[in-house]
């Protein structure tokens, strides 16, 4: 036998191997960027570096949301060198088994890594490398543990910044920051484990403009972490920076009064400038100072315990909340009534208490004097001329074609919508319109008569404090407003171009002066039901609602501007279960008119009474 | 004994120059990787870069001595030879050991691998006993002993334990292979036992290096498919096992060669093809059968293991970072690399790639190469194989050739092998990259392996038959 042609076999062995490997190599070198990649992750690590976030100015230039040094209490394990874990558990003020236990907690968090090419999760921990063991120690804290750190090698304190809010007010306005959670990080590769992002409020909104730009220094590291050189000489290194001040248009002096006037009381107070839309405070009561919900260990303590208060002081009421405006909305039917053409200025109707009830009161002879007295027959008949108009023989199809007008004129006033103010949380409100009513009796099985209480602002229609306060702006302007909003400036531009848009309502600015005369009356003469609003030198518009409340007590609600002729604020006040509008609203809206005007109270006894009522318990 | 200049004109200088090529791009790469800014100097012999230009001094020198020498020696005095290796291989057993494996033999601050030096021993007994068979009077007694030389120094390797020097010892087979050994004698013996049996030949015992590739193939192709079950193509709802799969597709190839078979042999033929074909399928299932049975029963840490192997679980910074790292500082290199001394990954400095210098040489060459430099390297590699074949089968000797296929089987053993460790494609056992990698005895060894063969080449026309 011969056995020559086996060279073949072998020589097929080594020919092949050859070829495999070289097309591997082909592969993994030129084709296939993975290992590149991987390689990158291995050995090039990106030192980020992270500025304080931008600061925030009031209207006035306060400084209210500023930055405060705090320090980190790194850790490495790998320089860790036979540590005392009593002994180290005593310096910091920590038990043993917190110490051992927050060891684990950093390999599985901190120390991993989200690889977004692949979308997994792999452990990344490397001893070599620096992780915050104890975050946000104060100066104080920090100087007891420092002098002693010599004994425990591994461990070192870094600077780090947080917010500081000097007014300790305006909580639901600025929202808080809190660390990233996994899918923040996952979303958006800004975002490292243990980087703080707005979570609610202004913080929130505008993130992307307050969080600033990070710098990265990309570094060549040894398996040891230590690092060789920059990469490319520093090529890619970009520097961090902070972002441009921010400035709002809200006055802080007004707001923290504003808080002080509500405390003990549930709801709202919201303030527009109505010549540019910036709103210039927005209470929500009850409140909690912003410096609460500092840090991680201040959110730990007290986060828990603002989620579980059963009066919500995390709830933004001022946009979230959408309650009946009562009263108030009677200013809106005249005005669309007027502009429909159904009534005229010189309208008079009957008070016919059998329509609905009503207190006593002169008799209602034109739209001025409906006003002031708030006559609710008036307005009944009124809003019934508006949504019956006779377009059809059939009632019910006349109804749903009065409503449909009726739904378009309470949108281009911004209700049933979000208005799109700067802030998170905002809720729509409701404006009923026929595919609402559809739904709920059937189609063409509901007219006027069905849906009459919207006429009183009660029923199902529904607002935000927020949209109460711009109806009221909207009346100073005589028909048109700017979307509510706080930035005034980011750095050296302007606010979002958004806000730069005037809305024009559907009502023409020749109808609003005899509502404005009536809301004069309201608080200026006597009859008016906002007299507790009135002023001695600055003549203040306003209008009083009862809300009826199934549930308690009727909610008190203000709505105003002044003064009358050149509006500089535009007011709605909403204090629930607090009971008739003129009462406490009224009042509530006048001591706020008068802070931002004359920033004195001349009616100490007034503001006495207020500050000292307590209506949050009444149910 | 010859003149100098008549060495010089029958040497075979391609082989030769593919050793210095090597050799060369070797020490520019343990310079490159073990740099220390503190010691620039390429000669300073602290320095793992100056240790390996030394070895590649003594290394020439050792080779010069092999020319001088009168070749017969090798034949002469191969059995004493072979015995004083394992004679090593017994006394490195009761030496401390270092990094869990008693392989290194002390002498002062320098110590030896008795393991690479097994190799000659083993490769030039082979040779002179195997060259001494009349393979077509094989025996039991002659089976026996060939495969004892290759089984006592394994057997010795796997106490210290080496798993990778262990490896290479059975590229041996290759080489009894090329020869036209048969395992048929006790083969035979065995099967024969069963009666009514009476077998001539087998086709097992001839052809066992086919025979063997295609059981390491089908078994790594059942443990791949082991954990899977996927949808067959024509019925689209049955969901089958990997192992069923794998059955299948053996029925269906083995039903393809037996088409095969049926076309190309006459009609007495074709009944022994449908036993041959059905025996086979039969042993095949079998044998898939039980590794995937073996497999599923295999503790999960022992699991894991295979299948980080072959490729199947990742982990990346547990048992897996060698071969991560290294296949990371490889596929970073790119096209053409990242420039002399600029490998990121893998220099020693930096220190992600373990052992760059030794077994993981590769890497730092193809980071700072790229795919160019790879390609190169491999084809020097490829070359060199291919010349050591060519050289083997040119000899008029079956002794010379024994030996150059020998030489050829480990040097293709320890490049498919180390190349492959670094690329994925095999499991990481530490074994030295021939006349590339640090270190002093596998520098020696090899190259005594090498200028060996090129000494007999060298006379090859001396030998009259």
């Amino acid at each position: 036998m011969n056995f020559d042609s086996r060279k073949i076999v072998i020589i097929t062995f080594i020919v092949s191997i050859g070829l495999l490997y070289a097309f591997r190599l082909l592969y993994m070198q030129v084709i296939d960027d993975t290992w590149t990649l991987r390689a990158q992750e291995i050995a090039e690590k990106r030192k980020e570096i992270t500025p304080p976030r931008g600061v925030i100015f009031d209207r006035n230039g306060q400084k209210i949301v500023a930055n405060q040094t705090y320090y980190n209490l790194m850790m490495v394990e790998a320089d860790i060198n036979n540590l005392d874990t009593a002994a180290f558990a005593k310096l910091i003020d920590w038990t043993v088994q917190k110490v051992r236990s927050r060891f684990y907690q950093i390999k599985l968090g901190e120390g991993t890594f989200y690889n977004r090419h692949t979308k997994k999760r792999t452990s990344n921990y490397q001893k070599g490398r620096a992780y915050p063991f104890m975050k946000e120690l104060t100066l104080e804290e920090v100087a007891e543990i420092a002098p002693h750190l010599g004994r425990f090698p591994g461990f070192y304190e870094e600077v780090t910044s947080m917010r500081d809010y000097p007014y300790h007010s305006g909580a639901n306005i600025l929202g808080y920051l809190a660390e990233a959670n996994r899918e923040d990080i996952e979303r958006d590769s800004y975002y490292r484990a243990g980087n703080n992002m707005g979570r609610a409020g202004l913080e929130r909104f505008y993130e992307e403009e307050l969080r600033g730009q990070k710098g990265i220094k990309y570094i060549v590291t040894s398996a040891l972490n230590n690092a060789l050189e920059p990469f490319a000489d520093g090529m890619y290194d970009t520097i961090a920076m902070q972002s441009a001040p921010m400035k709002l248009g809200l006055d802080i002096i007004l707001q923290a009064y504003g808080e002080k006037l509500m405390q003990n009381k549930k709801g709202c107070i919201v303030a527009i400038e109505p010549s540019t839309g910036e709103i210039l405070s927005m209470i929500s009561a009850p409140s909690y100072d912003p410096n609460l919900l500092v840090g991680k260990r201040n959110i730990g303590i007290n986060y828990p315990k603002l989620i579980a208060d059963p009066d919500k002081p995390l709830y933004p009421r001022p946009v979230a909340s959408e309650y009946p405006p009562g009263s108030i909305f009677k200013l809106i039917q005249a005005l669309v009534a007027l502009e429909e053409g159904v009534i005229n200025v010189d309208t008079g109707f009957p008070c016919n208490k059998s329509l609905v009830g009503c207190h006593n009161h002169g008799s209602p002879s034109d739209i001025m004097k409906a006003v002031q007295y708030s006559c609710n027959p008036y307005f009944y008949q009124t809003t019934r001329r508006i949504i019956q108009q006779g377009k059809s023989k059939n009632t019910f199809e006349d109804a749903e074609i009065g409503l449909t007008i009726w739904a378009k004129y309470m949108h281009s006033f911004g209700l049933g919508e979000i208005l799109g103010t700067d802030i998170t949380g905002q809720r729509p409100g409701r404006i009923p319109d026929a595919h609402y009513y559809d739904k709920w009796y059937g189609h063409h099985r509901w007219a006027f008569s069905t849906i009459r209480s919207n006429s009183i602002g009660q029923g199902e229609v529904a607002l935000t404090p927020l949209q109460m306060a711009n109806l009221a702006a909207i009346i100073a302007n005589k028909g048109w407003f700017y979307t509510p909003h706080f930035v005034k400036e980011i750095g050296a531009s302007g606010p979002l171009s958004s806000f730069n848009k005037k809305h024009y309502t559907k009502v023409s600015a020749k109808y609003f002066p005899p509502i404005i005369e009536g809301m004069r009356r309201v608080v200026n003469e006597d009859g008016g039901t906002g007299r507790q609003a009135r002023m001695i030198d600055v003549v203040v518009c306003g209008k009083t609602g009862t809300v009826q409340n199934p549930h308690g007590k009727d909610h008190s609600v203000f709505i105003a501007f002044a003064p009358m002729d050149d509006p500089k604020i535009a007011i709605a006040v909403f204090v629930e279960n607090a009971g008739f509008g003129g009462t406490w609203a009224a009042p509530i809206a006048s001591l706020m008119i008068e802070k931002y005007l004359t920033a004195k109270i001349k009616d100490a006894e007034k503001e006495l009474r207020i500050v000292e009522a307590k209506l949050s318990n009444i149910q | 004994m010859r003149s100098d200049d008549k060495i010089a004109q029958d040497i075979d200088w391609p082989l030769f120059a593919c050793y210095i090529l090597l050799v060369t791009m070797g020490l520019m790469t343990v310079y490159s990787t073990a740099f220390d800014p503190e010691h620039p100097h390429f000669f300073d012999f602290s320095q793992k870069y100056g240790k390996q230009v030394m070895w590649v001094g003594v290394s020439l020198f050792l080779g010069l001595l092999v020319f001088l020498i009168d070749s017969s020696i090798y034949r002469k005095f191969a059995v004493p030879i072979y015995l004083f290796t394992l004679f090593l291989l017994v006394v490195v057993l009761f030496m401390p050991a270092i990094n869990g494996a008693h392989a290194w033999l002390g002498f002062g601050s320098f110590g030896i691998q008795p393991a690479e030096f097994a190799k000659i021993g083993t490769a030039l007994l082979l040779s002179s006993y195997v060259s001494n068979i009349n393979m077509k009077s094989q025996n039991v007694k002659t089976v026996v002993i060939s495969n004892a030389i290759i089984l006592v120094p394994m057997l010795l390797v796997i106490l210290q334990p080496d798993a990778g020097t262990l490896i290479v010892f059975t590229s041996f087979l290759f080489v009894l292979y090329r020869e036209g050994m048969s395992y048929d004698p006790i083969i035979l013996k065995i099967i024969n036992l069963i009666p009514g049996v009476r077998f001539k030949q087998t086709w097992i015992g001839t052809h066992f290096i086919p025979i063997l590739f295609f059981v390491v193939v089908l078994c790594v192709i059942t443990l791949l498919v082991s954990n899977n079950s996927f949808n067959l193509l024509f019925i689209p709802d049955l969901n089958t096992s990997g192992i069923v799969g794998v059955i299948i597709a053996l029925a269906i190839v083995g039903f393809v060669v037996y088409l095969i078979l049926s076309r190309m042999a006459s009609r007495r033929e074709r009944k022994q093809a449908v036993i041959v074909v059905l025996i086979a399928f039969t042993l095949s299932s079998i044998l898939a059968l039980s590794v995937n049975f073996l497999f599923q029963g295999l503790a999960p840490h022992q699991k894991d293991r295979i299948e980080l192997v072959l490729g199947l679980n990742e982990d990346q910074d547990g048992a897996d970072y060698n071969r991560n790292r290294a296949m990371a500082a490889v596929g970073s290199g790119g096209a053409f690399g990242k420039g002399y001394t600029k490998a990121s990954l893998s220099s020693v400095q930096s220190n992600h790639v373990p052992e760059s210098e030794t077994d993981f040489i590769f890497c730092p060459f193809a980071e700072e190469w790229g795919f160019a430099g790879s390609l190169f390297l491999i084809s020097v590699y490829i070359f060199m194989l291919l010349r050591i074949i060519i050289i083997a089968e040119r000899q008029r000797s079956r002794y010379y050739r024994i030996y150059a296929y020998s030489v050829g089987m480990i040097l293709f053993y320890h490049f498919a092998i180390n190349i492959g460790m670094n690329i994925g494609f095999a499991p990481v056992i530490g074994i030295p990259l021939p006349f590339f990698s640090y270190g002093g005895s596998s520098m020696m060894s090899f190259s005594i392996l090498l200028f060996v063969l090129l000494k007999l080449d060298s006379q090859r026309r001396d030998i009259l038959y």
